[in-house]
């Protein structure tokens, strides 16, 4: 077989060698030997006989035959076989546990997938992971790795339940979340978008309109100061209070357009208007009387 | 007379207990249990007694004291605690235990391992239950126990439903597969090593194990997905609590050694799920809410447009100790909605410094008129449900309440206010000055 870039190739003749150097390689790959070889005193334990891992792509190409520190990464078409047997330390007989799962654990979502491996009565076991019919049992995924691990229990023997390796698959669909799973956590702060804000012209323009509107004004001094309007009869007492009444209306209009309301101005108007009424008429009659003289 | 083994587990329950500890909703709690099995929870039913609680014992058999009467129910809380029997009388069936929880009453049910009408009431909660004669396994942790027997170590803060440190916890029974209801809140988790099967291991369970994981669906119970000890809180407040086995409840179990030289937590676990359970804890409700514009004090009857509109809520938190409701000031993420069919506005509600229990903050009303409310919708797994919703208008500005003296009118004032001028002076003018002399001009004339 070719070898590429980065993938380890190991021959498979290796696991054909003496029982010695097989249960060695056993050692190394699989941790969970060497915790075994530290219980050594313990009475009924089981171990693992020949175990193999092996990534292979659709085609059946083997591409990564050990399990290293590194995480199993699995693409899209790739398949991966784990085989083992499970013997009694002692004896080395076979043994059938009861229970013989393999554990898929995703450590930042806490998501589980747990998948029981076939064994026979004689304690020889087979898993198979083939990723272009993915199982159910996978927990949904994403770029963080899985942590596999494999728990064996059966009555009489001491429980395993050991790490094997990390393993990244690709990414899947998440998890399917319930509707109403989001009034359970803060939710996104919404503001509103007010209209923006109504654009006023710029104040210059509104002053040089303003001249213009009081412009004629200038003209009317002007032509005063030519010819000064009279106004000897201001202060004789039967116009000027037509004359003040007359200015109050004009301030009660200015009042109105600041402050007050129609009420107010309605009841001040109509009292200013009664005084009006009396007022005007001695004024204008006593115009009218100076006329006639 | 009492044995010396009665009064050792009588002292041992009353120096374990000298807190009182009273629920919000009431202290009557009905107790359904065998009479033969009483005696096996008296620590639990002691501990119960001396915090409060009035307990009612009822027999499987026996069809008296009736939880439900003319649509009322008789008690505030009810434990069943009588896995074994096939019946628990004529009118504790699924539905009634439904509608005890529409009464506001909370309900601590033991699930059973044969199959009976309490796995069709675990079903209308979304949870999944293994097949009859299937309890929960494990053969790790190497104990000398059998191994339906489970020691399971409880993290903190692996749910909010247990509020101290627990030691590790007996258990055994059967566990639960939890649906996708938002409102399951699973209390203690099966450890991951567990799986579901039958005790009696033969040569076919291993294959029965995995050709009922390849048939799909729910196949296998296994791993720390499932949930020993599941609550589960309606919307109107009301908790009911499955638990897998009523082994865990028992003095036997409460006494044991989970590690070397330490007390399993089995009693510490029990008071607090009872605790969550009867609402005791993690209880809140809204005090009041208050709404108004922000310099302002009095709520307005209806707000305009633009308005900048301050909202306040006082919650408090029902206090077991004392017995009694207190402000709290500890929610970090409450947040108000200003909808009008859709949330127009939704910003946190933070604790105002100084003011215990009070919530505030201020917003400016939108651009739209209309009918809006000030909703306050907080769900917290755990938690009682806050909700609240005051209605209030907004209207357009009234006529006088547009912006006015703008600089773009100038021009227009400057004209409006020159002609009440020119009026007025005109007037004066015409009032005040001589008259043309018309007869000196008829006498131009005329001559």
């Amino acid at each position: 077989m070719m070898s590429r870039d980065r993938e380890l190739h190991v021959d498979v003749d290796d696991f054909a060698l003496e029982k010695p150097v097989r249960l060695l390689k056993t050692l190394m790959y699989y941790p969970l030997a060497l915790l075994l070889l530290a219980v050594t005193a313990q009475a009924s334990v089981l171990t693992l006989k020949s175990p193999r891992f092996v990534v292979s792509d659709s085609t059946g190409n083997q591409l990564r035959a050990e399990p290293t520190a590194s995480p199993v990464k699995l693409g899209a078409r790739e398949s991966l076989k784990i085989t083992f047997q499970v013997v009694d330390k002692e004896d080395e007989k076979g043994v059938q546990p009861h229970q013989t799962f393999i554990r898929f654990y995703d450590e930042s979502t806490g998501e589980e997938g747990i998948q029981p491996v076939r064994v026979t009565p004689g304690g020889k076991a087979k898993f198979d992971l083939n990723l272009s019919k993915p199982p159910l049992y996978l927990p949904p995924t994403s770029d963080k790795p899985l942590k596999v691990s494999l728990i064996i229990g059966t009555p009489n023997y001491d429980p395993i339940s050991a790490q094997l390796f990390d393993l990244v698959l690709p990414w899947s669909q998440p998890a399917p979340v319930h509707p109403d799973e989001a009034v359970f956590h803060p939710r996104p702060e919404l503001q509103h978008t007010f209209r923006p804000e109504q654009k006023v012209p710029n104040k210059f323009i509104s002053l040089v309109f303003s001249g213009i509107a009081i412009a004629p004004w200038f003209v009317l001094l002007g032509l005063w100061s030519q010819v000064a309007p009279r106004a000897t009869g201001l202060f004789s007492p039967s116009i000027l209070p037509f004359i003040a009444s007359l200015g109050a209306f004009e301030v009660l209009l200015f009042t109105y357009w600041v402050k007050l309301r129609l009420g107010d101005v309605l009841l001040y108007g109509g009292i200013l208007g009664v005084v009006t009424v009396f007022t005007g008429r001695r004024a204008l009659s006593s115009i009218a009387a100076k006329r006639t003289q | 007379m009492f044995s010396l083994r009665r009064w050792c587990l009588l002292a041992l329950s009353l120096a374990g207990v000298l807190v009182d500890a009273k629920s919000s909703t009431g202290d009557s709690v009905l107790v359904v249990v065998d009479p033969a099995q009483q005696d096996n929870y008296s620590i639990f039913f002691n501990g119960l007694k001396d915090q409060g609680y009035e307990l009612t014992f009822r027999s499987p058999k026996v069809e008296k004291p009736v939880i439900i009467e003319d649509n009322v129910s008789n008690f505030a809380h009810v434990i069943l605690l009588a896995p074994e029997a096939k019946n628990l009388g004529k009118d504790i069936t699924p539905q009634s235990i439904v509608e005890l929880l529409s009464l506001k009453t909370n309900v601590v049910v033991a699930l059973p391992t044969k199959q009976s009408p309490l796995h069709a009431l675990a079903a209308e909660f979304s949870l999944i239950l293994p097949p009859p004669g299937s309890p929960l396994i494990s053969y790790s942790p190497k104990r000398d126990t059998p191994s339906t027997l489970i020691p399971i170590s409880v993290e903190d803060h692996s749910s909010p439903v247990l509020t101290k440190h627990i030691r590790p916890v007996w258990f055994s029974g059967i566990p639960q597969a939890l649906g996708n209801n938002p409102l399951l809140i699973p209390i203690l988790r099966a450890p991951a090593e567990s799986f579901a099967s039958e005790v009696t291991v033969t040569s076919g369970s291993a294959e029965a194990l995995v050709d009922a994981a390849e048939k799909g669906g729910e196949g296998l119970w296994a791993g720390s997905s499932l949930s020993a000890v599941t609550g589960f809180q309606a919307t109107n407040g009301a908790r009911i609590t499955f638990v897998g086995g009523a082994e865990v409840f028992s003095d036997e179990l409460a006494q044991k050694e989970a590690e070397q030289y330490v007390q399993s937590g089995n009693i510490d676990f029990v008071k607090e799920v009872a605790a969550w359970t009867f609402q005791e804890n993690l209880v809140l409700r809204i005090e009041k809410v208050e709404h108004h514009l922000v310099n302002g004090t009095e709520p307005k009857e209806t707000y305009t447009i633009n308005d900048n509109v301050e909202f306040s809520a006082y919650i408090s938190k029902w206090n077991p100790a004392k017995g009694e409701w207190q402000p709290y000031s500890g929610l970090k993420d409450l947040q108000l909605e200003f909808t009008m069919l859709d949330p127009f506005v939704r910003t946190a509600l933070p604790p105002v410094n100084g003011a215990p229990g009070k919530y505030s903050t201020a917003f400016r009303a939108p651009d739209r008129h209309g009918v809006f409310k000030f909703v306050i919708n907080h769900k917290r797994k755990g938690w009682s449900f806050l909700e609240s919703s005051t209605t209030v208008p907004v209207v357009p500005p009234r006529h006088d309440g547009y912006p006015r003296f703008l600089s773009a009118a100038w021009p227009y004032y400057a004209g409006a206010i020159s002609t009440s001028v020119a009026f007025f002076l005109f007037s004066t003018i015409w009032l005040a000055g001589e008259a043309r002399d018309s007869k000196k001009g008829k006498a131009a004339k005329s001559e």
